[in-house]
């Protein structure tokens, strides 16, 4: 088998996706991918930067069929979409609205459910073709790109489907609450529906009360595709909300209490992915058994040097685990720790040299460090940062930054130092800036 | 400079202890930006702050009320959205 469709088994009138406006059914849906592959221009290269769940699908698949590589930024920030725009000469990007995106070339998709005539025909895609690059944060100021192949999308999506016994047939509707320009959103919301013939709802829910309105859109058997922050939000709130049939959680560790609590709440069992841009979904777990996570079927793991691997026939080389981890004889691994340099916020995943590369980069910025605190009782906890900048505002060192990292790394708060701690050879132990970070809170409770 | 009413004080007071920011309530403008260029606060910010919103005045923030947008455009008219709404 060389190629597989498209999309999996619908019929031609059976709901694809559920969209503000209404239900899409696969012959519509196939119609707006003909329409849009058409009016394509003739690029190497998209950064698919649309909102909305299915023109992001329909503009995936356009490009798809036009050979044309889509783009996955980790990052709205302007500087970071440039910088890709940069690398990947003769791209553009393709949006949902009306937003311009500076300095790149950008064409809306307009969707309208065109009419179509002719037969349902599904395009078949070579498992062997490059469909998307992922970027990740590397720890030298660089994105670091991270190639998908049409076999190891499909791949993973099955693999995860028949782990969480979804059967194409069942109709059930996927709701989810991560963005689809990320890898779990991809493979979870995205590709796991559309695959097994599921209805995906378009929407990203984000308040608990969203999240309730977007499972009552949606009928049959509903999956909540989501992250730990959005669970505790919903639990916080006491929202309630339709039956759901399974939720599944990623992109940050899921303390076994908050599960507990979520199966309690939403009466239904809460799984878990572990996985990360590189090798895309590794591993599943049902966060109430236990700490050990099963590689998905197809993915190995396996130890070399001192760290560990991922193996699976749709790598085309093996993928090093970003975290420490210990497998056991039946291939189940236990995950006790990021590697020192990686950090995670609110499910985006950082290297903390990537971002003292940019700080250090700020105009008038002499010396300066990210610091990660001890996780809290809040629902995420951020980076903070301490830096040595001279006749700089806070204010001023803020703005150069947003231009250049996500929001969500940058540091809060963002503190002025006349020195920072560094040792006889220059390096800055955690301890230290443990300690910096300790001296300055208590200075501002007593401030408080 | 306009007029700060007792709620939007109150609101102040909320955003910066929910999201621990390192500025002084009483600095926040009424009218300036919340998110992006303003106080730059982000999507998560904006659940957090749903949640303490929801806590204190019982009042369910939507995204998909049309109003969103503006409701988070600024102090001032959050405090007027949560005077409107509150429950408690």
């Amino acid at each position: 088998m060389h190629d597989t469709p498209l999309i999996g088994s619908y019929n031609p009138d059976d709901v694809l996706a559920w969209e503000y406006g209404g239900p899409r059914t696969a012959r519509q849906f196939l119609a707006d991918v003909f329409s849009l592959a058409e009016s394509l221009p003739d690029r190497p290269a998209v950064l698919n930067l649309a909102a909305s769940r299915y023109e992001f699908l329909v503009g995936f698949s356009a490009a798809i069929l036009q050979r044309q590589l889509t783009l996955l930024p980790q990052s709205r920030a302007p500087q970071a979409l440039l910088r890709i725009a940069a690398d990947y000469p003769d791209s553009y990007a393709l949006t949902d609205s009306d937003e311009a995106i500076e300095g790149i070339e950008s064409l809306p998709i307009r969707s309208q459910g065109g009419r179509v005539s002719r037969p349902m025909e599904i395009p078949r895609v070579p498992l062997n073709q490059l469909v998307a690059i992922a970027f990740t944060s590397g720890s030298t100021g660089q994105p670091m790109p991270n190639k998908k192949t049409w076999g190891a999308l499909t791949a993973v999506a099955c693999a995860t489907g028949s782990r969480l016994g979804i059967k194409p047939g069942e109709r059930a509707a996927v709701v989810a609450t991560v963005p689809h320009q990320h890898m779990f959103g991809l493979e979870a919301s995205v590709m796991l529906p559309v695959m097994h013939g599921l209805v995906m709802h378009a929407g990203r829910p984000l308040f608990p009360a969203d999240i309730r309105s977007a499972l009552a859109e949606v009928s049959g058997q509903r999956i909540l595709v989501t992250t730990p922050l959005h669970l505790r939000a919903c639990l916080t709130e006491g929202v309630r909300v339709p039956p759901v049939h399974l939720i599944l959680s990623a992109t940050a560790p899921l303390a076994r209490g908050l599960a507990q609590e979520a199966e309690r709440h939403f009466h239904t069992e809460v799984h878990e992915i572990f996985g990360f841009a590189e090798a895309g979904s590794v591993a599943e777990r049902r966060t109430i058994d236990g700490d050990r996570w099963r590689p998905l079927d197809g993915v190995r793991l396996v130890q070399a040097d001192r760290s560990w691997v991922v193996q699976a026939k749709y790598l085309p080389a093996p993928v090093r685990v970003p975290d420490r981890i210990t497998v056991d004889a039946e291939g189940l691994f236990v995950i006790h720790g990021r590697e020192a340099d990686q950090v995670n916020v609110a499910g985006h995943r950082v290297s903390l040299g990537d971002l003292n590369q940019k700080l250090l980069a700020v105009d008038g910025v002499e010396d300066g460090v990210f610091f990660f605190p001890e996780e809290g009782s809040e629902l995420v906890t951020r980076l903070m940062a301490f830096v040595v900048a001279p006749g700089k505002s806070g204010e001023e060192i803020l703005r150069a930054l947003r231009g250049h990292i996500d929001p969500v790394f940058l540091p809060r708060p963002l503190i002025s130092v006349p020195s920072l701690p560094r040792n006889a050879t220059g390096k800055l132990p955690r301890e230290s800036l443990q300690e910096l970070a300790r001296q300055w809170l208590a200075r501002q409770d007593h401030g408080a | 400079m306009s007029e700060i009413s007792a709620l939007e004080q109150d609101v102040a007071r909320l955003i910066v202890q929910t999201l621990k920011l390192k500025v002084d309530p009483a600095s926040i403008q009424p009218e300036a930006a919340l998110f992006g260029e303003g106080l730059g606060l982000d999507s998560i910010d904006a659940l957090e702050l749903s949640l303490a919103i929801s806590q204190t005045y019982g009042y369910q923030l939507k995204s998909s009320d049309p109003e969103i947008k503006a409701i988070f455009s600024s102090l001032r008219a959050l405090a007027k959205a949560i005077e409107k709404n509150r429950t408690k």
